[in-house]
Formats: C-alpha cells, sequence, structure tokens
C-alpha cells in the first residue's frame, strides 16, 4: 500500500508540527520523529494535567488538524502520541 | 457537519454498545492500527460492531468531525467516544480494558512461577520496602521486564519462593510456569527469564556454530540470496532457496531444524520468519551473512 504525499520534506514537516503545537501550547516541550507521512510525538506541558488521555491527545490533535487534513496532508499518520506533565 | 450525517453516526453510536469505525473489517483490517484494535477487542468480545469508513467516504470524515478526533480508527463504547490504537493499547497494559468494555474481567488465577534461589535473593534486596513490589511485565509479544515499584488493585499478587511478585492481568495469563533465574553472563549477573508459553522464535546463529553443526552431518541450509551472488560466493552445502526447494521444505516435518543464510542476514531474518509462520518449530537464521562466515570461518569464500 503506497500512499502520496506529494513533495513534503520530512525535516520540514517535523518542524511545522513543532511549531504548530507550541503556538497553540506555548509552555510545550515537543518530541517530533518520524518521516514520509508518518509521524510519532511526545508533548510534555502543564495544559494536560487533570486531563484524561483522550482529553490530552485531542489538545495535541487540535494543534495540529491543519497539518492532517485532506488527502494529500503532510502528516498522514500519527504514528504514537504520548502526553504527560512535566 | 451535514445534520443527516450527524444522524446517522448518532444513531450507529447509540445502537451498538461497542462499536469500532475503522479502515477494512474485522476479518479483514486494511491498516495496521485497525488491525491492532480489532486484535485487542477480539481478545476480550465476542461481539462487537465495526464500521469500515473505506466503504463509505462520508462517514470516513464524518467521524472525524463527530468524535473532533483526526485519526481512524475510533473507538465508541456506550455511547462514549473512547479514543484511538494509542489509548486502547494502554487501556490493555493498565488493565482497565476490560472495565471500560463493560465486560466481568475474568478473574485471572495466580500463575506458578519458579523463582530461583539466587534470583530471590537479588529481588529481596532490590525492593526497599513493604510499599514496594517485584513486577513481572510480559508484552504480547513476549518480551519480558523485571521492576521494582507500587502495586494496583488490578494486579495478580504470585507468591515464589520467598518473594513475593505483581503482574497485570494480561501479563499473568502468560505467565504460567516461567522460570526466574539470577545467572553469570559476560557482562556480569543478569535476570534470565524463561517463559514456556513463548511461541518459537527465529533463532540467531553464529557462523562458527553454524561450521560445527555442519561437520556433525548434513543440514538443511538455504540460500535465499540471488543465483548472481551465488556466482560471486556461496557457502559449501548452502541450496538457493527456489521455488523447488521451498517444496522440498514445506514437505519436511515440521520438527526439522531449518536454516537460512543470504549476504548480511536481513533477507534471510525474513524468510526465516515465513517458514516459522508456516509451523516450523526450529528456524536458524545464519548472523552476519555469508559475510560473517568469510570473516569467521572461511575466508576462501570472497566477500563483497
Amino acid at each position: 500500500m503506497s500512499h502520496s504525499h506529494g513533495n513534503h520534506s520530512s525535516a520540514v514537516v517535523l518542524e511545522q508540527i513543532k511549531a504548530a503545537v507550541v503556538a497553540a501550547i506555548p509552555d510545550a516541550k515537543v518530541e517530533v520523529s518520524g518521516g514520509g507521512g508518518h509521524y510519532s510525538l511526545a508533548v510534555i506541558s502543564t495544559v494536560f494535567a487533570g486531563k484524561n488521555p483522550v482529553q490530552s491527545q485531542r489538545v495535541v490533535y487540535s494543534a495540529i488538524k491543519h497539518l492532517m487534513a485532506g488527502d494529500g496532508a503532510p502528516v498522514h499518520a500519527v504514528d504514537s502520541l504520548k502526553t504527560s506533565v512535566p | 457537519m451535514d445534520a443527516s450525517l450527524r444522524s446517522r453516526i448518532q444513531t450507529l453510536v447509540d445502537n451498538n454498545p461497542v462499536v469500532l469505525f475503522m479502515k477494512g473489517t474485522r476479518t479483514a483490517p486494511q491498516c495496521g492500527f485497525s488491525a491492532t484494535v480489532v486484535q485487542i477487542l477480539d481478545s476480550v468480545l465476542d461481539e462487537y460492531e465495526t464500521v469500515n469508513v473505506l466503504a463509505d467516504p462520508e462517514i470516513r470524515q464524518g467521524i472525524k468531525d463527530f468524535s473532533d478526533w483526526p485519526t481512524i480508527p475510533q473507538l465508541y463504547v456506550k455511547g462514549e467516544f473512547v479514543g484511538g490504537c494509542d489509548i486502547i493499547k494502554d487501556l490493555v497494559a493498565s488493565g482497565q480494558l476490560e472495565e471500560t468494555l463493560g465486560v466481568a474481567s475474568p478473574e485471572v488465577a495466580p500463575p506458578v512461577i519458579h523463582v530461583s534461589d539466587s534470583a530471590a535473593a537479588a529481588l529481596k534486596e532490590a525492593v526497599q520496602d513493604g510499599n514496594e513490589f517485584v513486577r513481572l511485565e510480559i508484552s504480547q509479544g513476549f518480551e519480558h521486564g523485571l521492576s521494582i515499584g507500587p502495586r494496583s488493585d488490578t494486579d495478580v499478587v504470585v507468591a515464589a519462593g520467598n518473594i513475593s511478585l505483581v503482574l497485570d492481568r494480561g501479563s499473568a495469563r502468560r505467565a504460567a510456569g516461567v522460570t526466574i533465574d539470577f545467572v553469570d553472563t559476560p557482562n556480569g549477573k543478569a535476570f534470565k527469564i524463561n517463559n514456556p508459553n513463548e511461541p518459537p522464535r527465529v533463532q540467531q546463529i553464529s557462523a562458527a556454530d553454524l561450521r560445527e553443526r555442519m561437520n556433525k552431518g548434513p543440514l538443511e541450509l538455504f540460500d535465499v540470496r540471488t543465483p548472481k551472488e551465488r556466482e560471486i560466493a556461496r557457502i559449501e552445502g548452502a541450496r538457493l532457496l527456489d521455488r523447488p526447494a521451498q517444496d522440498h521444505i514445506m514437505a519436511l516435518p515440521k520438527s526439522t531444524p531449518l536454516y537460512f543464510h543470504c549476504h548480511s542476514g536481513m533477507r534471510s531474518q525474513q524468510a526465516a520468519q515465513f517458514f516459522l509462520g508456516q509451523g516450523f518449530k526450529q528456524v536458524y537464521n545464519l548472523e552476519g551473512g555469508i559475510d560473517a562466515w568469510s570473516r569467521d570461518v572461511d575466508s576462501d569464500v570472497p566477500r563483497y
């Protein structure tokens, strides 16, 4: 099975993801890895305090929504998303 | 989103106690994440509903908006959004899956585990106080881990020798007959865990060990490289894994040890994995391939 991801360079997408998360969650420490449309994120921030996993992941997903929309999106799949409180 | 689409999804979620929006079907998932969740649900539920979003573009986009969740699969239980693959895997790890799905979590009888005297002594030393326990974790892929820490209410507690072990329910189901020993290794003392429930794996064999076994008599050794590579270098006694060789293997008793090699050990690992999947119990991969063979065993074999 092959997916087309246009001409999105992985290095650029990694930076885009990071920037998008920090824009939405200013105190976030973000680690992003991956490439070829598949990315893994680990985000540490105080905003996750008191939130369950679904609520926490929603915060991150909503921050990077624009990178995941549509068939030619730079982010095809988030292989793993870990959220934690510092 | 469109009101009629919203109500279609709402009806699916309301009318099914457990419904998984996924790519593909329960019997034929079309994506790794969906397949993982199906495998997990199958392990605890006989019946649940699945919706193949690939067969319904409207729902494929609609469910993302409905849940405010950008990825598939998505699991709903009793009308509530539970999460995607990551979250469901975490529920398994923490032993909360059954509770979330509203099924009676089956009582897990404490498995019998044997801990050698030396292992028990070493573990006892590592436990600082009464609030700490030795945890044995066994993943679904049968990776084993020992750690020290607190216990949770859902843990299964096993008395072994003069120490107690705690295991999450999933680990406990995979732990019957496990032995834990404390042995000398080249890097010092280490715990050695042996699990009889572990399915057979591809075993790595060094060039020197393979040579030793070949000296004792003929064995089933296969070369998975191309005929062109065989013209450059070959191990005496290794047969090209072509179609007739594959048929030959399939006709062998499943207890026959099989050996595979390639140039550096990657391609032959794949081949070995394949025959393991066909039911062979003792499957070996030459570690480092013919390259290691030339280097360590027979320098007459050219390296390339």
